[in-house]
This record gives C-alpha cells, sequence and structure tokens, in this order.
C-alpha cells in the first residue's frame, strides 16, 4: 500500500492547532465552494496526523465538521488522497451526535478509512489502542469512570494493580447497589455490573489478571443465596473479594518473595527488566535478609519504568546498574540470574510480559544465566499464545524525555505520528517457554513446561 | 536443657548411622526410619508438638549428615505425610502408633521399588545392549541384573572419583557373569560412541525434571546428548524431592569451598611447591624410560590431597533436557512429567 501523500505534510498544521481552525472555518462559512474544499481537506490531514488516538479534541469538533461540507459528496471527492480519509474512523464510533445521513457517509467510508488509519502498519492495526474513554453508555458508577480515566492515562498499568483497583472498585459498586423489585441479588447484580466492566475494558483492553479475577466474582455472585438479606449478601461478596486480594495476590506475593529471594545468594548479581512490583518485593526482601547482592535495571523506552524501580532500590541501598536493553549484551556475563515479572502465563508455559521481557531472557538462555519469571498463580491463563503479534496492546507514545507515567496530555504527544510515519509502541511481548528457565509461583517452583499442571495445584489448595 | 538438648541430636544421628548399616536402605529410607523412631521417643502431646519435634530432627539429620540431599527428601516425604494424615484416632498416643506403624510399612513397601523399576527398564535393554553406567547404584544393579537373567547385556562403569565406587559395581557385576569393564571418568567420551544407552541412578530428582547425582553425571548426559544416546535415570518415588536447582551452585550441597581457589599465602612458599615439582617431574622421566605405550599407575605423589579433594563438589545436577527418560516405581516418566508429578504431590 502506498504511503500517504506528501503534500499533506507540508500544509499540515499543528493539531494543537485545530480548535483555532475550528474556530475560523464557522466563521467563513461565506467562503467559495472551492476554498471551503481545500480548507477542509487542510483540516483533514491535520486530523489524519492527530490520527485514531487523539483525545476528546476531535471529538467535540466532529459535529461541526461534518455539519459544514456536503458530506456525501467531499468524503467521496478527497479519494485519491488516502490518507485524507483516515479522520473518519475516529469520529464515527465517538461523537452520538451525528445524524443518520452522515452516519452512512461515514460507515461507507469504513473500508477505506480503516485502511488508512493504519498506513504502512496495517498489519498492526488490531493492536489495541490507547484510548479516551468513551461517553459513558448506561449507568457508569463515578468510581468506575474515575477508575477507567486512570487505565486510559497509565496512571495504574501494571496487571496486579489493575486488578486489586477493578476489584476495590466493584466493592463500591457492589455496596451502592439496589437489587430493583422482583429480581434477585444473585440474578440482576452482573447485568448491573457488566456495563462497568466493558466501561473498564473500553479504556484499556482487559488483562487475564482482571479476567481471572471477575470471572471469579460472576461464580460468587450467582452463587450467593437468594434468601439472603440484600445488605448481608453484599457484604459477603465484598468479603469475598477482600479474601481473594488478601489471597491470590498479597499472601501470593509474600510466598513468591520469600521462595524468589531464597534463590538469591551472597555476591549474586540479578539482572531485571523495566519494573515488577514482585520483583521488586523479592529484591527488597533479600536485601532485608542481609543478603548482599547487587541489581541491574534494564530498561528501554518508551515508558522507562525501570526508573521507578532504580529510585525504590537504590533508595533502600542496593547497589544498582541502570542501563538502556541494547547494553545488555556487555553485562550479561556478569550476570548470576535474570528476575522478571509477567503479565499473564499461559498453559504452553510462555510468558507474556512487558515487551522486551523475551529479548532479555533469550540473550540470558543465550549465555546460560537462569531466568527466572516471578508470577502469581491468578495470572494464570488456560489459552496458548503463540506470538506476541495477534494479541497486544500499544503502549502510550511517550515523550523522549519524560518521565512515566505521563506528564503532558496524549494529544501533544501525537505530535510524533505523521502520515508516512506510525510510531510502533507494543506493550508486551512472548516469552517462549524455552527460554524460561524457572516460574516462582505460590504453589512451588514450577519448570515453564510443566505450568498446566498449575489448576491441579490451585484444585488442591482450594 | 541444653545437655539433653544435644543427647537427643546425638541420639538421632546414631539411630540414622545404625539403620544406615542395612546394605537395602538408601538414605531417604533410613530417614523415614529414622524420624518413625524418634515419634516413638518423642512425649509430644499435640500434632503440632510432633510436627514440630520431626522438624527439628530432620534439621539435625541435615545438619549432621554430609551429603543431605536425598536424606532432605526422605525426610520432607514423611513430614508431610504425617501432617496431611487423617487423625482419626481418639487418643494421641494411638495416632502416634498409627504414624509409626505407617512409616514402617512404606519403607517395608519402598524396598520393593527397586524390583518394579527393573521390571519397568527390561523393555528398553534389548538384546546384546551395550550399557554406560556412573558410579555404583543399587537400582541399577537392580535393573542391569534383571536384565541378565533373559538378555546378554554387558556394561562399561566409571570409576568415579574420588569415591571410586564403580570398581564395586564392577566386581558385583563380574561376580554375576556379566561383562563389565571399568574406565576412567575422564574416557566417558571416549566410550560413549560404543554404547548403546547410558543408565544411572539418582541422589534425588528435582522439580525441574533435572537429576541429582554423584559428580560426573552431568558430563555424562552432556556428552550422551551430543553423541544422541538415551540417558535414563532410575529413581524410586521417595528420591523426588522439592527442589529446584537454578544450577550447579544453587544446590544445598554446594558451598563457598567448593571450587575455591587456595589462599594466596601459600603462593610465597616456593620451596615445598618447587621440591614437589621436582620429584613429579623426575617420576615422569622415570617413567618415560620404562615403557612409552602403557598406562603407569599414577605416582603417589601426583595424588590429590584432601585438602584439595574438599574443593571438589560430591554430586552434581543435570538439566532435565539431557535426560530421556526418569524410571520409577510411579511409572517411566519424562522429565516434564515428573515435574508435574511433583507439582501435583506437594501442592497444598
Amino acid at each position: 500500500m502506498s504511503p500517504a501523500p506528501t503534500l499533506d505534510i507540508q500544509i499540515q498544521p499543528p493539531p494543537n492547532g485545530d480548535l483555532n481552525h475550528v474556530g475560523q472555518q464557522k466563521s467563513q462559512k461565506q467562503m467559495t465552494k472551492a476554498e471551503r474544499r481545500e480548507l477542509q481537506e487542510k483540516q483533514r490531514a491535520a486530523k489524519a496526523a492527530a490520527k485514531g488516538g487523539t483525545a476528546n479534541g476531535i471529538n467535540g469538533k466532529a459535529p461541526n465538521n461534518v455539519k459544514q461540507g456536503p458530506t456525501p459528496s467531499t468524503s467521496n471527492a478527497p479519494a485519491p488522497k488516502k490518507g485524507a480519509k483516515a479522520p473518519e474512523t475516529p469520529i464515527r464510533p465517538r461523537s452520538q451526535s451525528v445524524s443518520r445521513k452522515d452516519m452512512k457517509a461515514a460507515s461507507a467510508a469504513i473500508p477505506d478509512a480503516s485502511m488508512e488509519k493504519a498506513r504502512g502498519l496495517r498489519i498492526f492495526a488490531h493492536f489495541g489502542l490507547p484510548k479516551p474513554v468513551s461517553a459513558a453508555k448506561g449507568e457508569i458508577h463515578p468510581t468506575i469512570v474515575r477508575l477507567a480515566l486512570q487505565f486510559a492515562n497509565f496512571k495504574i498499568a501494571g496487571a496486579n494493580a489493575r486488578c486489586i483497583a477493578t476489584l476495590t472498585a466493584f466493592k463500591t459498586v457492589i455496596q451502592d447497589y439496589t437489587t430493583p423489585p422482583n429480581t434477585t441479588l444473585s440474578r440482576h447484580l452482573m447485568t448491573h455490573l457488566s456495563p462497568q466492566i466493558s466501561h473498564l475494558v473500553a479504556a484499556r483492553p482487559m488483562s487475564v489478571t482482571m479476567g481471572n479475577a471477575i470471572r471469579q466474582l460472576k461464580l460468587e455472585i450467582s452463587g450467593s443465596d437468594i434468601d439472603l438479606p440484600e445488605q448481608d449478601a453484599k457484604d459477603a461478596l465484598c468479603l469475598k473479594i477482600d479474601n481473594y486480594i488478601r489471597d491470590r495476590i498479597i499472601i501470593a506475593g509474600q510466598v513468591i518473595q520469600e521462595t524468589a529471594g531464597s534463590k538469591i545468594k551472597d555476591g549474586d548479581v540479578i539482572l531485571t527488566y523495566a519494573r515488577s512490583s514482585i520483583v521488586e518485593k523479592v529484591l527488597l526482601g533479600a536485601h532485608e535478609d542481609g543478603r548482599d547482592f547487587s541489581v541491574i535495571v534494564v530498561d528501554s523506552r518508551p515508558m522507562l519504568e525501570g526508573k521507578r524501580l532504580l529510585s525504590v532500590l537504590s533508595t533502600a541501598g542496593i547497589q544498582c546498574t541502570y542501563l538502556l536493553l541494547p547494553a545488555l549484551g556487555s553485562v550479561i556475563n556478569e550476570v548470576s540470574m535474570v528476575l522478571v515479572g509477567a503479565h499473564s502465563i499461559h498453559s504452553n508455559g510462555s510468558v507474556f510480559s512487558r515487551a522486551g521481557t523475551a529479548l532479555v531472557a533469550m540473550i540470558a538462555k543465550q549465555h546460560s544465566v537462569p531466568v527466572v519469571v516471578c508470577c502469581e498463580t491468578y495470572k494464570y491463563s488456560e489459552g496458548v499464545q503463540l506470538d506476541s503479534f495477534t494479541k497486544n496492546e500499544l503502549a502510550p507514545i511517550g515523550d523522549l524525555f519524560s518521565s512515566f507515567p505521563l506528564t503532558k496530555p496524549r494529544e501533544a504527544l501525537t505530535l510524533e505520528n505523521r502520515p508516512n510515519l506510525e510510531i510502533l509502541n507494543p506493550l508486551y511481548d512472548l516469552t517462549p517457554p524455552t527460554s524460561i528457565t524457572a516460574v516462582v509461583t505460590e504453589v512451588g517452583v514450577i519448570p515453564p513446561n510443566s505450568i498446566s499442571s498449575i489448576p491441579v495445584a490451585l484444585g488442591r489448595l482450594l | 536443657m541444653a545437655g539433653s538438648q544435644e543427647n537427643a541430636d546425638s541420639d538421632v544421628c546414631a539411630t540414622y548411622q545404625r539403620i544406615i548399616q542395612d546394605e537395602q536402605l538408601s538414605p531417604p529410607l533410613a530417614a523415614i526410619l529414622t524420624l518413625t523412631e524418634s515419634i516413638v521417643k518423642s512425649n509430644a502431646g499435640t500434632m503440632f508438638e510432633l510436627v514440630q519435634a520431626l522438624n527439628d530432627a530432620a534439621k539435625v539429620l541435615k545438619k549432621q549428615i554430609p551429603n543431605s540431599i536425598s536424606l532432605n527428601a526422605g525426610c520432607e516425604l514423611f513430614i508431610a505425610f504425617v501432617t496431611l494424615f487423617p487423625h482419626e484416632s481418639d487418643s494421641f498416643a494411638e495416632l502416634k502408633t498409627e504414624l509409626v506403624q505407617q512409616g514402617q510399612k512404606y519403607a517395608a513397601e519402598a524396598i520393593s521399588f527397586r524390583d518394579k523399576i527393573a521390571e519397568a527398564t527390561l523393555g528398553f535393554i534389548k538384546d546384546d545392549s551395550v550399557i554406560l553406567t556412573h558410579s555404583y547404584s543399587r537400582v541399577v544393579m537392580k535393573a542391569l541384573l534383571h536384565a541378565h537373567k533373559t538378555k546378554r547385556i554387558s556394561v562399561f562403569v566409571t570409576e568415579a572419583r574420588p569415591r571410586g565406587l564403580g570398581l564395586k559395581t564392577h566386581e558385583a557385576l563380574t561376580a554375576a557373569g556379566i561383562p563389565c569393564t571399568v574406565v576412567l571418568d575422564s574416557a566417558v567420551a571416549y566410550v560413549m560412541d560404543r554404547v548403546d544407552f547410558v543408565m544411572v541412578g539418582s541422589e534425588a530428582v528435582v522439580e525441574s525434571g533435572g537429576l541429582i547425582n554423584a559428580v560426573g553425571s552431568n558430563q555424562m548426559a552432556i556428552i550422551a546428548k551430543a553423541a544422541n544416546k538415551p540417558f535414563y535415570a532410575l529413581a524410586e518415588s521417595y528420591k523426588f524431592h522439592r527442589l529446584f536447582p537454578l544450577s550447579q551452585y544453587d544446590l544445598p550441597t554446594h558451598n563457598p569451598t567448593i571450587l575455591s581457589f587456595a589462599a594466596l599465602q601459600r603462593r610465597p612458599t616456593p620451596p615445598d611447591k618447587f621440591s614437589h615439582d621436582t620429584v613429579a617431574s623426575g617420576q615422569s622421566v622415570a617413567r618415560d624410560g620404562i615403557s612409552e605405550t602403557g598406562i603407569a599407575p599414577p605416582p603417589t605423589e601426583m595424588k590429590m590431597t584432601t585438602e584439595q579433594m574438599s574443593r571438589n563438589p560430591s554430586v552434581d545436577y543435570t538439566r532435565p533436557d539431557l535426560i530421556s527418560l526418569v524410571f520409577s516405581d510411579v511409572g517411566i516418566l519424562t522429565p516434564e512429567g515428573v515435574s508435574q508429578y511433583l507439582v501435583g504431590m506437594f501442592a497444598g
């Protein structure tokens, strides 16, 4: 597919200026048709640059834009200019005020438009984009709305953090819920929770941890006693949620901290990648136990999460080295163990984790350095994933020098995307089981090829 | 109080030493029997106290007995059994006798595990097989002698320094009429192309599916892999151990002395070393004069000192990907199967 036309780039106004343009256009309704078209094309090009990810700016502007031009004809007119059509797609699902006629026009443009959106990297179009929170459908609890915003802005990013935050928010939702007449809590509560869940998922694709926790919650809700007074049933559910957080996340973390910590010996050099809450705990725990070791924190753009780990570890008094991924090769020979966290773990033993982990694991394997993954069993996913391509997310596009979490609004950062330049930042990658030595879980240290026996182990636990 | 504690400690060790005298019993079984005896002797009044007493006894054994890995496997197995034992008996004394009986019954049954394994290996030993084994292992001996009844086999066995237990294997096999040759530990690669498969016993089988065995097994497995020969490990199920070594140095037997370099202050004493060297070179000159072809026995001066010996490991760890199959009384397992069995066995 040919890249977008170059002319658009030259006339492309900065997206920040979009609002001004809108204002101008409104005031210039009396222009000639040709002038108007030219202006509109400019505007479209600007939005093409701003692309799908851009937020409410487009959202608010959309109706104006649509109202202005003779919609069906103009949207076909710039057909040869492929890049120009991109904006249609982001507009379509979001703006609810678009008239039916406009909708038709937009949908006519879909096949073309969705192709355009991906430009040169069309094959990555399916990756979940970090997207702004859409307008709420149905009753969304304020806590959920806030949480969705935090998810979308990567204020809460880790698998554990997201799961705990979700469950805690659900506790509030459950407490504020009243069963409507002529139905029971066990049958109706889930229909009340479903839109909340989809609202969260709209903000960011659901993590495996959240999926597992929500499945458990559904099970508990459907199993709750019909005859129980409402408040008691709600309290019981909240208790179940608390127990889940305690048993599967907090206590599991402590057990892993102990087990993995015992693998750290005096004089060891531990290498870790990016930042995992559980790895942080393991390292701090081993340090508290008086083990004398040093840590190499490997990090990479765009999120530079390792910086935070670095500051925590060095504050605790652990000797640290910080380097970026390209420098890994020069230090790997000094490393005695690689310790990484996980987003989820699959039944074939592959580990889905922050993009770059696979690279670290493979290099370590090549140098016979043991690779140990710390992972609670609730991150276990029955599914099998064969590559990091079929399912992935896109990381927020980070500024080169900004720290994480993002300090600038995301719209400002999308500046880096240009019509013939697409920035691709997959959030996760898949580490094959062959490059993993062991997975430390709360049920013990398990070799990756026996991960499928986790449910067996848990069956005994429950 | 401290005195009585010490007394009890030495008592546990003495019991263990007495039990291990039995040629048939391997360390894990001896450990189980020792612990059953300590149940008999203990005056614990509750389950909690009993388990604690057992843990203490196990700790003492681990500390006092060198090379504690397989012993530890037995202790863990028995303590897990005691903890999970359903106590339906009315009185605690009854429960205790019940536990002791169960322990002894298990140990008695466990002796027959080796026959089961020997039977299992039979299908993998073809007539006219040439087998390479390492050191001395009761279960391998049983398997070889069992196979000898129906099939013609010949065996290469390594010398297995420093304890030289390979000679023991050689003696027993020759006595049984099996052709057997002792090879040097350093000749494993030389002999590998002539053998059909490698069969070794084990100190413990660990959670990764790997193997802990007398030092030299690992290199044997690596060479077998390189030569595409199957590497079979024989292990009774009480040797399955909940341990996950990440490397050789992650084994519980590893200590700072192993592989350490001699202290530097030894260097500035050249006279001693110098005279040592001259003696050695003198010897070699003399030997060269005598014969070029035959390998003369090493002169006594060339032997390793005890101090040098102590810098060497007694066991090593073999990675699961080097092992073809693990034969045990619970079945013939792949290394992955072992780890799945272990995860299932010890979970919860």
